[in-house]
C-alpha cells in the first residue's frame, strides 16, 4: 500500500472520530488491510468495505457517507497494478502497519485544523445551564434513595441459575462431583437457585423552562440510579428528545453534568411532551416491555396537542409492565391536573405521584417492584 | 469489482438469496479477515436467510445459536450428560478401578454434550458457518462471554482443558436492535445494516421464491407492500411476510388482488388489529395509485 493512501485513510478516520464517530486504532488497522484485499479502483467496494469496519451502527452511516466524498476525492488514483505490494497476509501485516499508525499522529498534525473532540467542545453559553448550587448533603441524599430503589429492584428472580447451600432445585453437575467420593452413591446433594432479576427502568425527565427548580434535582435522582443499575436507560425532552444515558454513565455528577450540558440543546426552552414521546415511541418502544418500568417526569404542561399525547402514551402502556407519571406539581395540595395535557395523560397512567422533594422520591419505591 | 466479491454474489443467488453488492462485500471482508459479521435490521429483511443462503453456498454445516435472556454457558457452550454419568458409575460400582480413574472415564469427551459454539469449534471437516441469531435478546453476561470465544474460539473445560478451532467458523451475527450492544462486541464485528427493499428488490426477491407467481400479481404485491411500509404501523410487514403472502396468493390461484382475496389473505401481513384497521382505511388511495 501507498504511503499516502495510508496518510489519507488515517486522516479519514481521525475525521470521522472529530464527528463523533468510535474509530479505534484496531479498526484503522483492520481499514487499512481491507484496502489490500479489495479493488481500490471502485469507489462503491470502497465505500461499502470501509463502512463495514468504521462503522458500528446504522446511525454512524450518515455522516460516514458525507466525510467519505472527501476522503476518496483525496485519495491518489493510479492503476490497479501499482496496487499490488507485499504479499502478506493481513495478519502479518497489522503489527508493522499497527506501530506506522500509532506513531502516525505526530507527523499530520502540523499540518492538521485544530481538532475538536466530542465532549470537550464549548456548548452554546445561551443555553448552558449551571446544575452545580446543590448542596452536598441533598445531593447525597437523593443518591441513596436512587441506590435503595436499585436494591429493591434487584430482588426478583431470573432464568439463570447460581449454586446456594440450601435451595429447591438439585444441582446436578455439582452433585455427581460429590457422588464421586462416595463411590458413585449420591448422598450428599447440592442446590440451585435462580439469579435475582434486574427489572429494566426508563426514565424520561422534562427538563423545559417550566420545571426548571426540579430538573436539577430530579437529573441527580436519574443519576442515581442509571450508576447503580445496569439496565436503565434516560432521556431528557423540552421541545425534542435527546437520550443521555451515556452522558449520565460517569464516575462522578460533575462529570455527566459538564458532558450533558455539552450535548444536550434546548434547555429550558418550551415543552412538547406528546411530540417527544412520539419520538421515544417510534425509536424506543421495541425495547419496552413487561419488565420495564417507565417513569416520566414533567409537570404536564404540554404546548402540543393533547390526543398526541394521549396516543404516545397508549402506545407506552400497551409495551411497559408499569407506567408511572412523577409530577412535581402535585406535592402541592391546591394542585389539580386539569392541564389540558395531564388530563389526556391520565387515563394511561399506573401511578401518579408527586416528585418535588426527597420525601416523595422515598415513596416511589414500592411503585417500582413490579 | 474484486472477482471475489462478484463471485459470492453469484453463490447467494445459486441459493435463491437475492445479494446486492453491500452484503457480498460485506461477507468477503468477514471471510478475507476472519471476522464476524454483525447484521442489524428490521424484522423479517432476511438477516438469518444471508447465513443460511452463505452455508449453503459454501456448502458447509450450519450451526446455529438462537439468543434469548438467561441463554448461558450450559445452553450455548457445553453441558454435561448427568444422566449418562450416573449411570456409568452405576455400572461401574464393581469395578476396581479408583476414584480418579472413574472420575476421569465419566467427565471425557464421550459424556460432553456439545452445545452450538463447542460444536462450531470442533468441526473437523472444515469451517462451519455459526449463526448467533438475535443477538440483542440475550443479556449483557452472556454478550461478555460470547466476546471471549469469538476472540480466539478457544474454550477452556476444566476436566478436558482447551479446545481450539481447526477450522476458524465463519460467524454472523444478527440483531433486531432492541437493545445497545456493547461497543467492544460491536468492534469485534464488521457491520452490516440490511434495510426493507426497494420495490424492484423486493419484485426479484418474490419472483426468485415464489416462481408461480403472475408477473402482473407479483408487481402488485411488491406494491402494496411498499406502500404499507410508509403508513404508520405498529408492527411493519418484512420480507418474510411478502412471501407467506406471495405464497398464499399462489395457492388461492388469485389472479388479481380484488377485495374478497385481500379479506382472506390480509391474516399474512398484518398481524395486529389497529394495524388492519389503519391499512383498509388506506386501501382506496393505494388502490388508486
Amino acid at each position: 500500500m501507498l504511503m499516502s493512501e495510508i496518510e489519507s485513510l488515517v486522516r479519514f478516520c481521525r475525521d470521522l472520530r472529530e464527528h463523533g464517530l468510535s474509530v479505534t486504532p484496531a479498526e484503522v488497522v483492520t481499514a487499512a488491510a481491507a484496502l489490500q484485499i479489495i479493488d481500490t479502483k471502485d469507489r462503491d467496494e470502497v465505500f461499502l468495505s470501509l463502512r463495514n469496519i468504521l462503522t458500528t451502527s446504522v446511525d454512524d452511516f450518515p455522516i460516514f457517507e458525507s466525510l467519505f466524498a472527501t476522503f476518496w476525492s483525496g485519495l491518489p488514483k493510479k492503476t490497479s497494478d501499482n496496487v499490488q505490494i507485499r504479499r502478506t497476509s493481513p495478519v502479518r501485516a497489522t503489527g508493522g502497519l499497527a506501530f506506522f499508525i500509532e506513531n502516525w499522529p505526530t507527523s499530520i498534525r502540523a499540518s492538521a485544523e485544530p481538532v475538536n473532540l466530542p465532549g470537550a467542545s464549548d456548548a452554546d453559553s445561551r443555553a448552558e445551564k449551571d446544575f452545580r448550587a446543590f448542596t452536598n448533603h441533598e445531593l447525597e441524599e437523593i443518591s441513596r434513595i436512587a441506590r435503595r430503589i436499585v436494591r429493591r429492584l434487584a430482588q426478583r428472580r431470573s432464568r439463570r441459575w447460581r449454586p446456594v447451600t440450601h435451595g429447591h432445585r438439585v444441582n446436578l453437575r455439582r452433585s455427581l462431583r460429590m457422588s464421586l467420593k462416595t463411590g458413585g452413591e449420591l448422598i450428599d446433594l447440592a442446590y440451585k437457585e435462580r439469579r435475582p432479576k434486574r427489572t429494566k427502568l426508563v426514565v424520561i425527565c422534562d427538563v423545559s423552562g417550566s420545571m426548571d427548580i426540579y430538573s436539577r434535582l430530579l437529573l441527580q435522582f436519574v443519576y442515581g440510579l442509571q450508576n447503580s443499575f445496569a439496565k436503565v436507560e434516560s432521556f431528557v425532552f423540552a421541545t425534542s428528545l435527546s437520550r443521555i444515558t451515556g452522558e449520565l454513565k460517569n464516575k462522578t455528577y460533575k462529570r455527566a453534568l459538564d458532558r450533558l450540558a455539552a450535548n444536550v440543546r434546548g434547555w429550558s426552552g418550551g415543552t412538547r411532551i406528546g411530540a417527544s414521546l412520539m419520538t421515544f415511541n417510534a425509536q424506543w418502544l421495541r425495547r419496552i416491555d413487561k419488565q420495564t418500568v417507565v417513569i416520566i417526569l414533567s409537570d404536564g404542561w404540554d404546548t402540543g396537542e393533547p390526543q398526541q399525547l394521549a396516543h404516545a402514551l397508549a402506545q407506552l402502556k400497551q409495551r411497559a409492565g408499569r407506567l408511572i407519571w412523577l409530577n412535581p406539581l402535585l406535592g402541592s395540595s391546591a394542585y389539580q391536573p386539569v392541564t389540558r395535557g395531564m388530563q389526556a395523560a391520565m387515563p394511561f397512567i399506573n401511578v401518579f405521584a408527586p416528585a418535588h422533594d426527597l420525601a416523595s422520591l422515598r415513596a416511589l419505591e414500592p411503585h417500582l417492584v413490579l | 469489482m474484486r472477482e471475489e466479491v462478484r463471485q459470492i454474489q453469484r453463490l447467494l443467488e445459486e441459493q435463491i438469496y437475492i445479494a446486492d453488492a453491500a452484503i457480498a462485500t460485506a461477507l468477503y471482508l468477514s471471510m478475507a479477515l476472519g471476522k464476524p459479521l454483525l447484521i442489524e435490521g428490521p424484522a423479517g429483511v432476511g438477516k438469518t436467510e444471508i447465513a443460511k443462503s452463505l452455508a449453503k453456498a459454501l456448502d458447509t454445516k450450519l450451526i446455529r445459536l438462537q439468543c434469548y435472556e438467561g441463554l448461558d454457558a450450559t445452553t450455548a457452550l457445553y453441558e454435561w450428560n448427568y444422566p449418562k454419568q450416573l449411570l456409568h458409575l452405576k455400572l461401574e460400582e464393581t469395578s476396581p478401578a479408583s476414584e480418579a480413574e472413574k472420575e476421569a472415564a465419566i467427565f471425557s469427551e464421550a459424556f460432553l454434550l456439545k452445545r452450538p459454539l463447542l460444536q462450531a469449534i470442533t468441526e473437523h471437516e472444515r469451517a462451519p458457518v455459526l449463526l448467533i441469531d438475535e443477538i440483542d435478546r440475550s443479556d449483557e453476561e452472556f454478550e461478555a462471554f460470547l466476546l471471549e470465544v469469538l476472540s480466539d474460539f478457544q474454550v477452556t473445560i476444566p476436566e478436558i482443558g482447551t479446545v481450539t478451532a481447526t477450522h476458524k467458523p465463519h460467524v454472523v451475527l444478527t440483531s433486531n436492535r432492541s437493545r445497545d450492544l456493547s461497543d467492544a462486541l460491536r468492534r469485534r464485528c464488521l457491520y452490516h445494516w440490511i434495510d426493507y427493499p426497494s420495490l424492484e428488490k423486493e419484485l426479484e426477491i418474490v419472483r426468485a421464491k415464489v416462481p408461480l407467481i403472475a408477473d402482473a400479481l407479483s408487481r402488485r404485491v411488491a406494491q402494496v407492500m411498499q406502500a404499507t411500509r410508509a403508513m404508520s404501523l405498529s408492527k411493519i410487514p418484512g420480507v418474510a411476510e411478502t412471501l407467506d403472502w406471495a405464497n398464499a396468493l399462489v395457492a388461492l390461484n388469485a389472479n388479481e388482488l380484488n377485495d374478497e382475496i385481500m379479506a382472506e389473505t390480509i391474516g399474512c401481513f398484518l398481524k395486529d388489529e389497529t394495524d388492519i384497521a389503519t391499512f383498509k382505511a388506506e386501501l382506496p388511495r393505494i388502490n388508486a395509485d
